[in-house]
């Protein structure tokens, strides 16, 4: 018996992608996930721009992350200047970041993933009877939108991080505000724990190490080195962990070495960091009967509802600090090469730019988390199959599509993955 | 009184390429969008649907650019099922930041081509209009959240909301911002046309331009305002580019052009930006 099974437009994701799966007799002989997107090169139109266009212009690259790419713009290009921001700055920056994760965490969970456990076409469709938990979420998401605007001046694509600092910084009242609010919609991320900790998840479990930053001081967002149970990498050192990872397929694709196939994601973060956690995501996780480290890759939607909890407890302690004005530093060029890596929704992002001594940007490299899981995915779906192969290919097709939407993939960001040639 | 649901505007929400920050701003009318999905009958919204009826629409709003074969196919389908199609957002509009790349070299992005079946696929990035007739234009990267309702709500009503005319510079000047120009700023306010509520000069930082320039505008003035602040042409042709490059193709031409004809204008200000 042979089967194809293609999935030409895989809804409710980010982006667009496609699988292609082949089973003859039992044996999976072609497994592809791609993205379909157009290539839009971004690594090569910064090309020749200075080192001031490359945030506002990979803001571009993903919408519901496009805080992310701003910071880990910024964080390389500053990298590269030899330029230290202060210490508020960078408190802002892990503000903008938490916002947008609440906000991309909620999106996710209700609207891209819960119809599937609920029976539901949508979350639209879900509204007649499950209106209050709709709400919860929306509520979640103009929380997180509230910040990104508070603190980035839009909705999107925020504009007021700069390069050295903030061109402009929130009021200490606004801050405040911001603070009560968080504390009101707690109780919307503990609820959502709870929904998600009640669905049933299937036993499975990845052959993909999981990687995030790790940081001594905090559950990492924008600093730390990045490391597994096993190993542990700085940051400027990636292109040595990556070779070691991965190494150039004859066409298109990257294989990842044997045994060295990885994923990012708020899975790997809790994997790694769940001690750091906030006393009440602690709680909750204790609650799910979750216990990190988990390589099943369904426990991600888990793990960003007990993000959530975190984001806003860690948000919260951050309004709470004072808010002083301050000057943006004298920014001289320079040649140089800088990295960032930073936490994003997903999982772990990398930019890197190379600059010459007037400051025009020579090399870029942007390598976002859904193309360090796309093989991870791909990986799973074909370990995943052989278990499936009774079924009616309806419930197959269902089946892969919940797991791939548990990764949260974003093939936005991804169709990156054609334009990165790994070494 | 239940209206008939068959009578309701037939709307399908669509991407190409693109990020999906158009989209996303639907969405985030957190407030409006249970309600608002109770006036229209949403017929296709991939993103966030499973079913997505693929037939005759009323109304198709299109995020994204042109990219590649596959986007111009579904383009060219849409336009072909739907009897209003709407280009969402700057992407679409006027090719955004991915259609920067007309302006750079080849050199620069070629290499990244190298998956011989994507170069086959390629197509140069270019808005929606560039290919099929565009019946309404939601213009801004991304696009105010508030106008994409507007939109719809108006065209339930069989209203549309009247395009904007007006620069950023008159929201910029009702919200009382000090001026970046006047700061030595390179500000595209002047060009650019507004409905974004000058968030950007709000936010601190000048306009990029990413609504697309006013139908009147006078570039001639503002290159020369540019130019007596101390920005060299490279750096202006850049600036003006990044978001809506395609829809300046005069822009050299008016940049060597005899600069006699242009106003008299002064600054005595410094420039105040990055070296
Ligand atoms: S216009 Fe901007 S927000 Fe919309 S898809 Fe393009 S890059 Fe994203
Ligand atoms: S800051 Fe920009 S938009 Fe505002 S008035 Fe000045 S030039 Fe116009
Ligand atoms: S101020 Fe300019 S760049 Fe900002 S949203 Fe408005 S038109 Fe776009």
């Amino acid at each position: 018996m042979s089967k194809t099974i293609t999935l030409n437009h895989i809804t409710k994701i980010e982006g667009h992608a496609k699988l292609n799966l082949k089973i003859d007799k039992g044996k999976i002989t072609t497994c592809e996930l791609s993205a379909t997107e157009g290539a839009r090169y971004f690594e090569g139109i910064v090309k020749g721009r200075k080192y001031y266009a490359a945030h506002e212009m990979t803001s571009r690259i993903c919408g519901i992350c496009s805080c992310a790419h701003v910071v880990a713009a910024l964080t390389a290009v500053e990298d590269a200047l030899g330029l230290t921001i202060s210490e508020q700055s960078c408190r802002l920056r892990v503000l903008l970041t938490l916002a947008e994760r609440i906000r991309s965490h909620a999106t996710h969970l209700y609207f891209l993933a819960l119809p599937d456990y609920l029976g539901y076409e949508s979350a639209l469709s879900m509204a007649p009877e499950y209106k209050p938990q709709l709400q919860a979420a929306l509520r979640l998401m103009k929380m997180g939108n509230g910040i990104v605007k508070l603190l980035g001046g839009r909705d999107l694509h925020p504009v007021s991080a700069g390069v050295g600092g903030w061109l402009k910084l929130p009021k200490q009242e606004e801050m405040e505000e911001t603070g009560k609010e968080l504390l009101k919609v707690k109780k919307d991320a503990i609820a959502t724990v709870k929904l998600f900790a009640g669905l049933k998840q299937p036993e499975f479990e990845s052959d993909a190490e999981w990687f995030s930053l790790v940081d001594p001081n905090e559950y990492a967002v924008l600093k730390g080195k990045f490391a597994s149970g096993k190993s542990s990498f700085e940051k400027h050192e990636y292109r040595k962990f990556i070779e070691e990872y991965h190494q150039a397929y004859s066409t298109s694709n990257f294989v990842v070495k044997e045994d060295r196939r990885y994923f990012v994601s708020a899975l790997a973060r809790l994997n790694n960091n769940h001690r750091q956690l906030s006393r009440d995501a602690q709680k909750a996780l204790k609650e799910t009967g979750l216990k990190p480290p988990s390589k099943n890759p369904y426990h991600n939607n888990l793990a960003q509802a007990i993000e959530l909890i975190h984001c806003i407890d860690h948000a919260m302690e951050i309004c709470k600090r004072e808010i002083k004005q301050e000057e943006m530093p004298e920014i001289t060029p320079r040649a140089g090469r800088g990295v960032g890596a930073i936490e994003v929704p997903r999982g772990t992002l990398w930019h890197e730019y190379t600059l010459d001594e007037k400051g025009i940007i020579t090399d870029a490299n942007i390598i976002t988390p859904t193309a360090q899981n796309l093989f991870a995915m791909q990986e799973d779906i074909r370990k995943r199959m052989p278990s499936l192969l009774k079924k009616k290919k309806q419930e197959i097709v269902l089946d892969m599509e919940k797991l791939i939407r548990n990764y949260d993939p974003c093939f936005s960001c991804a169709a990156h993955f054609l334009e990165v040639k790994w070494l | 009184m239940k209206t008939d649901k068959n009578k309701k505007l037939k709307v399908g929400v669509y991407g190409i390429t693109g990020c999906s920050g158009c989209q996303l701003s639907i969405i985030f009318n957190e407030e409006e969008i249970l309600d608002l999905l109770s006036l229209i009958d949403l017929k296709a919204f991939p993103f966030i649907k499973e079913l997505n009826i693929d037939e005759e629409f009323d109304c198709i709003i299109l995020e994204g650019l042109v990219a590649n074969k596959g986007d111009l196919e579904i383009l060219r389908k849409l336009r072909r099922n739907s009897k209003m199609l709407v280009s969402l957002g700057a992407c679409a509009c006027t090719g955004c930041v991915p259609a920067y790349r007309h302006f750079t070299l080849k050199e620069n992005y070629e290499h990244l081509l190298y998956k011989k079946q994507e170069e086959l696929q390629d197509v140069e990035p270019s808005p929606h209009d560039e290919h099929v007739k565009v019946d309404y234009y939601i213009p801004g990267c991304p696009p105010d959240k508030k106008e994409i309702l507007r939109f719809i709500k108006g065209s339930v009503r069989g209203v549309l909301p009247r395009p904007h005319q007006n620069p950023v510079c008159i929201e910029c000047r009702r919200n009382g911002n000090a001026c970046l120009l006047d700061e030595g700023k390179p500000c595209l306010g002047p060009i650019t046309t507004g409905g974004c509520n000058a968030v950007c000069i709000n936010g601190g930082f000048e306009c990029w331009g990413c609504r697309g320039p006013t139908k009147d505008m006078n570039l001639d003035l503002m290159i020369k305002m540019l130019r007596d602040r101390g920005f060299d042409d490279r750096f202006i042709q850049d600036r003006m580019r990044t978001f809506v490059g395609l829809k300046l193709p005069m822009l050299e031409r008016v940049m060597q052009g005899p600069k006699s004809k242009v106003l008299q204008t002064r600054f005595d200000g410094e420039k105040k930006f990055y070296e």
